[in-house]
């Protein structure tokens, strides 16, 4: 049997090493589990719209190249919570922050 | 020939009008109301724009225009203006800043440290046995203060670290020995390097218990009897936080200061002075006993001073011509706690002070409503006269309420001024004006909620507030649900918002929902419900609120969602038959002096 821990998913497509890496660190800092896994697909909001809906706390990030995006599970694809074509670091940690907010019920980081 | 008659009435806050007209038969009909907010101070030249604005809503909604009507009739507006004033008791002053406490929302590790401060560009000259606090900015990555603070681990006595960036859980999840880390402390350029210096980090779920508490700080601290004592105020201003930084300045120095609030001298029957000091309940208690009071003035150079002076002033610019005849004859105060900024503290702490809130009712010669009246009749062409005394025509619109008859006691509770009239059966009317209405509540609400603006306060007051839960359902704060179909808005996730007629409004300051509405309700009940009773005793048969036996209540603050119930519950046990107005039967606690204008044509034509 596999037993997957509650995380949040990360839907990647070609990520920008260093903006995935701070979106990470977002996560950490609110102290929320992350997985993150490579995709064949290259539509970020594709890729937000799956991982929200996979993830077990529905709660997703799609990353592809260096565009970024935030979904949970109950919006339409396309209405991202969130969305940057290039993040600078602070949007990255905030992104990631707020996906990890979304699940805690705390009131997103501006 | 038909003939239009038009009543306005000019408050505090709000301008309303009522019109109707009087047909061959001589009977009269209601046509149309409207309102919109009183342009300048009540009686003031200023108004007539509001007036006209007014005026236009209620005539295009029946398609006819101003010229048209017949006669207008103005309020003789009581000669009495509501203005308020808040003042602090003490003050909190921290010299060479020697505190943080902050609610950062993921501080590290747990437990207290005490050591001196290190910077962590510094940490290479570090002597061994030394315990050590180290401080870094957020020009440092959580990696790279973690790496240093590990290849040091071993040689150094590092107890704790103080962080600018929001990145403590980062730096703990990096270190082999784990120890409290206190993150967003954005002023963290003003800590002094080497100083000795205390940091807490609560348990999960709780708040600091050392560092909120004075023999705590002097445990780690190791301070003696009298620092201690003067420390005593960096640890009231700790109490609730999730993690705090005391340090230990040589020359550094906090005092509680005791403002001179000055004392209040009453000219009345019974004349009377009392300090400020002494609480609302005290000073309220005074007033009600002193009788008829013919004005009140503050000590010279005080705070009340000042604040008697400026409420003056403000009306001698109403009425220019008697400016020595203008005086103070209620004042209703309230005792409230407001959060101050600490002088010279670190990250923008506050700390709860005493404070005092008070209304003053400002009674001038006589309104220059005639000034108005020749300025509205120029404009408009139209006749205009100044009729009636504004509480005798409240009660006469009143009376148009369904299920009342006479006697009947109104109460009408605007903006600046809780009004009370008593009407007997066969038509006497007896009316007193107090002090303090809807303008104290929100400056109650905005002073202890630490909100810094007015109009957020006023929203506060007059709408419910929610919880949003989740992207598709909200907690009201009577605790129930509600779910929507489309998604909130995210702007609004894991917030509390007000539930306007237009949508939701977010409020901006992290307080929690139970907190805003437990000083939303206090602030209505310290001003409605005290007033209420003050002002219907004021008025009662033998001041006995039992001889009372009907209560309409009138006015914008009636149209309040709470505020009349709370009066309700209070009357239950007077027996008194209490609930808010609706005029006409159709306008709610609105409109009733208009209403009043109008209708008591009818009578004087007799």
């Amino acid at each position: 049997m596999i037993i997957k821990k509650p995380s949040i998913f990360i839907y990647t497509f070609c990520p920008d090493k260093d903006i995935l890496r701070e979106i990470c660190a977002g996560m950490e800092e609110e102290g929320v589990f992350y997985e993150i896994i490579e995709q064949t697909v290259g539509n970020v909001d594709e890729l937000a719209w799956q991982a929200a809906n996979d993830s077990m706390l529905g709660s997703g990030i799609g990353v592809s190249g260096k565009k970024a995006a935030l979904q949970m599970r109950g919006i339409k694809k396309g209405n991202n919570i969130v969305c940057y074509e290039t993040p600078d670091k602070s949007q990255c940690r905030s992104l990631g922050a707020n996906s990890a907010r979304a699940i805690k019920k705390q009131p997103f980081k501006l | 020939m038909s003939y239009i008659i038009a009543g306005v009435d000019i408050g505090n806050s709000t301008t309303e009008v009522c019109v109707g007209e009087i047909g061959s038969d001589g009977r009269l009909s209601f046509l149309t109301s409207a309102s919109c907010s009183t342009t300048g101070t009540k009686g003031t030249l200023p108004n007539v724009h509001g007036v006209k604005t007014a005026l236009k809503k209620a005539m295009s909604r029946i398609n006819k225009d101003i010229d048209e009507i017949s006669l207008l009739r103005l309020n003789e507006a009581a000669p009495v203006i509501g203005d308020t004033a808040m003042e602090t008791l003490t003050e909190t002053i921290i010299t060479d800043s020697s505190m943080i406490g902050h609610n950062p929302s993921t501080p590290a590790g747990v437990g207290q440290a005490v050591g001196k401060i290190l910077w962590i560009e510094h940490i290479d000259r570090a002597e061994p046995g030394v315990p050590y606090i180290v401080a870094a900015s957020s020009e440092h990555s959580y990696e790279e203060i973690a790496s240093l603070v590990n290849a040091k681990a071993d040689d150094l006595d590092i107890a704790g670290i103080i962080l600018q960036a929001d990145e403590a859980v980062l730096v703990e999840n990096r270190l082999h020995k784990k120890m409290p880390i206190i993150d967003e402390v954005a002023r963290i350029d003003k800590l002094p390097d080497g100083v000795l210096a205390a940091i807490e980090v609560a348990f999960a779920g709780q708040t600091i218990r050392m560092l909120s508490n004075p023999y705590g700080i002097a445990t780690l601290l190791h301070l003696n009897a009298e620092e201690t004592r003067a420390i005593t105020p960096i640890a009231k201003s700790l109490i609730g936080k999730r993690s705090a930084v005391v340090l230990k300045t040589p020359g550094g120095n906090v005092r509680e200061n005791v403002l001179p609030a000055g004392e209040i001298y009453v000219q009345a029957e019974h004349p009377f002075t009392i300090n400020l000091d002494e609480g609302a309940d005290r000073i309220m208690k005074e007033i009600s006993d002193a009788g008829t009071i013919s004005d009140i003035l503050g000590q010279e150079n005080t705070n009340v001073g000042n604040m008697f002076s400026r409420i003056r002033q403000g009306m001698s610019e109403v009425d220019s011509s008697a400016s020595a005849d203008i005086r103070i004859t209620d004042i209703l105060a309230v005792d409230t706690l407001a959060p101050v900024l600490i002088s010279g503290a670190l990250a923008g702490e506050t700390c709860l002070e005493k404070a005092v809130g008070i209304a003053a009712m400002v009674k001038t010669q006589k309104l220059p409503m005639q000034e108005i009246a020749q300025r509205l009749q120029k404009e408009l062409g139209v006749q205009v006269e100044v009729a009636g005394v504004e509480a005798v025509m409240a009660s006469l619109g009143a009376i148009t309420t369904p299920g009342t008859e006479l006697p009947l006691a109104i109460l009408d509770m605007g903006g600046g001024s809780t009004d009370a009239a008593i009407v007997s059966a066969d038509g006497q009317v007896k009316m007193t004006h107090q002090a303090g209405a809807g303008e104290l509540v929100s400056m109650l609400i905005e002073t202890e909620l630490g909100l810094g603006d007015r109009h957020m306060a006023e929203q506060i007051k007059k709408y419910p507030l929610a919880k949003v839960e989740s992207l598709f359902h909200m907690r009201m704060e009577n605790g129930q649900m509600t779910f929507v179909d489309d998604s909130i808005d995210p702007r609004f996730y894991g917030r509390v918002v007000l539930l306007t007629e237009s949508g939701l409004i977010r409020i901006e300051q992290d307080i929690p929902m139970e907190k805003i509405v437990q000083v939303r309700r206090e602030a209505k009940r310290k001003v409605f419900v005290t007033n209420a009773f003050r002002a219907l005793r004021k008025v009662a048969p033998d001041h006995d609120l039992r001889k009372v036996s009907n209560v309409v209540l009138v006015g914008g603050s009636a149209q309040d969602f709470e505020i009349p119930e709370m009066l309700m519950e209070a009357f239950t046990e007077y027996r008194i038959v209490c609930g808010r107005g609706n005029i006409r039967g159709i306008e709610g606690p609105r409109n009733a002096v208009a209403t009043g204008l109008v209708l008591s044509y009818l009578g004087e034509k007799r």
